[in-house]
């Protein structure tokens, strides 16, 4: 055993997982969105986008516009959601927003999701991000890693096996 | 030399890059052709809009602490061909009828709002034509009043792609309606009748 070829090994895992997280990061910045890339968790936007489509999010407008696919946070809700802008009023001076969403296949506008006692969203404070792009069905990955513990043992796994076994 | 992750490494650097590239060009090619198609210049038109003003209570018909708050529905005529929108990377058209407006007690206050939407998944559907039809929502302001100002009515699309960009246009049709006071129920009319007698 030679530490310092172990020693570079591990440095080499620690430069892959911190060019990942620069990379995160970085796209957080270009996009100004704390989470630009995100997947679908439900079917309340189907049949547009079905759990496990992955979107890609905007977030340098300063407004939406009615029918923009928009991710959005309720205050003591850790998930975000995916809806469309039904409505949307601008006060120019200010330059703040309120919109109003809905889900596609939901029958009701979101009021019930929002947080208590509020009618509106605010684009400014509420809004994660705007759906641009999409690609279907590649995020299954990730919600099969994330709810099945065996899934998530067996990555870890890998990449500790593969991490040990190359050798450069 | 060539260990088996070398080779892993190698197989899915080469995959990740072609991905990348099929993408870019199927976004590519999907726009050329919707302006090939002239999708961008489609026409509508929006036609005999006569709006129902009601007055609810609830906080889900915007009522904010049981202040009462105009509501406003809507039965209309929609004609517009939006066949054109359909190519092979096309998953579904959305739909959707806008009203623009000025708010009227603060000044700089600029709404859009939704008063009817439909998803298009087939391509023999695109053709729109529908007589006397009922708005799909009850519509609100932020003020009291929605009513007493003009609306401008908009038909617009969204493109939900197979896979690539989500694609957002307007067709050219532009309808403007005034909205008339809301009538005062004819229960308190007769009343004021009969006082006035």
């Amino acid at each position: 055993m030679n530490l310092r070829l172990e020693l570079t090994r591990f440095l080499n895992l620690c430069f892959a997982l911190a060019s990942a997280f620069m990379f995160w990061k970085g796209l957080s910045i270009v996009t100004d969105s704390h989470s630009p890339i995100v997947v679908v968790l439900s079917g309340s936007m189907e049949p547009a986008f079905q759990r496990g489509d992955i979107l890609f999010l905007w977030n340098r407008n300063a407004l939406n516009k009615v029918g923009d696919v928009v991710v959005y946070e309720v205050e003591g809700k850790e998930i975000p959601i995916v809806h469309r802008v039904l409505r949307e009023h601008v006060d120019e001076k200010s330059g703040k927003q309120l919109l109003l969403t809905k889900g596609d296949n939901n029958a009701g506008n979101d009021i019930p999701l929002y947080a208590r006692r509020k009618v509106y969203l605010q684009k400014d404070r509420d809004i994660v991000g705007t759906v641009k792009g999409y690609i279907p069905q590649l995020g299954y990955v990730t919600i099969w890693i994330s709810e099945n513990k065996y899934a998530k043992a067996g990555l870890m796994g890998l990449i500790g096996l593969s991490a040990l076994l190359s050798n450069e | 030399m060539f260990s088996l992750s070398q080779r892993f490494q190698h197989v899915s650097n080469q995959a990740l890059s072609f991905a990348i590239f099929a993408a870019a060009f199927v976004v590519a090619s999907t726009w050329v052709q919707l302006y090939r198609d002239n999708v961008f210049s489609l026409n509508s038109s929006i036609g005999n809009v006569n709006p129902h003003i009601n007055v609810r209570t609830s906080r889900y018909y915007g009522s904010v602490n049981g202040k009462p708050k105009e509501n406003i529905r809507l039965s209309f005529d929609l004609d517009a061909d939006l066949t054109p929108l359909f190519n092979w990377n096309t998953k579904q058209i959305f739909a959707f009828v806008t009203a623009t407006y000025d708010g009227k007690l603060k000044n700089g206050v600029k709404s859009e709002v939704t008063f009817w939407d439909t998803i298009i998944t087939d391509k023999a559907e695109a053709h729109i034509t529908l007589e006397n039809l009922k708005s799909k929502y009850s519509v609100w302001d932020l003020e009291e009043k929605l009513s007493e100002r003009d609306l401008t009515f908009h038909l617009h699309w969204n493109i939900q792609p197979w896979i690539g960009t989500l694609i957002y246009g307007k067709t050219t049709g532009q309808t403007i309606v005034g909205i008339p006071e809301r009538k005062v129920p004819s229960k308190n009319q007769n009343k004021s009748t009969s006082e006035s007698r």
